[in-house]
């Protein structure tokens, strides 16, 4: 099956955004890989089975694009990390309160210096809610080896985070 | 909140800008030039192909024709291969999705006199069990040789990649840039300014 690309667009853009923005830590960049992806999409004749399967090579194609975009020697990188998050609002869904905006923040900066491995499994697992069979699938790699990024990732942030992140494994 | 409740909220502060729909039509036509430009490559390879062929024909270069198991992309499959006399080979085979491929090269080596001669069947045995790099559709990298898959997608440092591959007899030393072609040694990595 396929679908026009301009219903994926409406659909995904933000997810592909935001899972380019975790690996690449660069806005500019993220953008970029979102165009590179669906024009990824248009260019191959590739059938897919369900739509669930275009969303998951969608998300395997951006990654993928977002680390060779890592890799380029003339990265952007025109705004640091720090900087865009001071552009950032937190907002909590269940007040307003400035301590809940301030463990969003402090969450987000957190994953967000954790090492590329653990970030990636963590997003895929949290943001994206695929299970673990699915994220070996997606990044090609051994469900033990996603367990133990999944692992090792949870614990790094419960460490910082404290009570913040609780104990789910 | 639950982690994943929390987790959901942080990152949702991060949005695409409300313009990207806008690059929409930019893309459309980016894509288009892009089938165009595959199609002119296609029809000046058919043309370089029928060159190719009739040149032989005329010529009757006295090829031999063999059937030999390779390793092509990780999987051992049985190909028909064509040497001829120029150094010049044509290679079918079946690929591990049962679609007929066609495959063709050659070479010459040049002499201590400094003249050419054209690759023996030998030496265009051995050029086929070279590694091979493939850039995927999904943007992954890949190196195969023999029966191995190795995904070097995270690997490239300043778009360069130093990769050890072995066939169990010989070790080899590659470097990789990035889309731009790849040197191996069995003594150590060549330099990334030593080709392309």
């Amino acid at each position: 099956m396929r679908q026009p690309v301009e219903v994926l667009i409406e659909k995904y853009k933000n997810n592909i955004y935001v899972i380019a923005f975790n690996v690449c830590k660069n806005a500019q960049d993220a953008e970029d890989v979102v165009q590179d992806t669906f024009i990824q999409y248009i260019s191959i004749k590739k059938d897919f089975e369900t739509e669930q399967h275009i969303r998951a090579w969608l998300i395997r194609v951006a990654i993928n694009k977002a680390k060779n975009k890592n890799n380029t020697f003339f990265r952007r990188n025109t705004l640091p990390l720090e900087d865009y998050m001071e552009a950032l609002i937190f907002e909590s869904s269940e007040s307003s309160e400035s301590s809940e905006s301030s463990e969003l923040s402090e969450l987000f900066e957190t994953v967000m210096k954790l090492s590329e491995k653990y970030r990636v499994v963590i997003h895929l697992f949290y943001y994206e809610d695929y299970s673990v069979n699915e994220i070996a699938d997606i990044l090609k790699i051994s469900v033990s080896n996603v367990k133990v990024r999944l692992s090792r990732g949870r614990r790094l942030l419960r460490e910082t985070l404290k009570e913040v992140w609780e104990n789910d494994e | 909140m639950t982690n994943r409740e929390k987790y959901k909220q942080a990152f949702s502060a991060i949005h695409i800008s409300d313009e990207f729909s806008l690059e929409v039509r930019k893309m459309t036509n980016t894509s288009k030039k892009q089938k165009f430009n595959r199609m002119v490559a296609v029809i000046a390879v058919c043309v370089l192909l029928a060159g190719g062929s009739t040149v032989a024909y005329a010529a009757d270069l006295g090829g031999i024709q063999r059937t030999i198991q390779l390793w092509i992309h990780g999987n051992q499959t049985e190909a028909t291969i064509d040497f001829n006399t120029d150094g010049s080979y044509e290679m079918e085979y079946f690929d591990s999705e049962g679609n007929a491929a066609q495959q063709g090269g050659g070479g010459v080596a040049f002499n201590a006199d400094g003249s050419e001669r054209p690759l023996t069947e030998e030496e265009l045995l051995d050029l086929l069990d070279d590694p091979d790099v493939r850039y995927e559709d999904d943007g992954s990298v890949w190196i195969y040789y023999f029966d191995q898959k190795i995904d070097i997608t995270d690997k490239f440092d300043d778009n360069i990649c130093y990769v050890q591959i072995s066939n169990g007899e010989e070790t080899l030393y590659m470097t990789i840039k990035y889309q731009n072609g790849w040197s191996s040694s069995p003594n150590k990595y060549p330099s990334p300014s030593s080709f392309n």
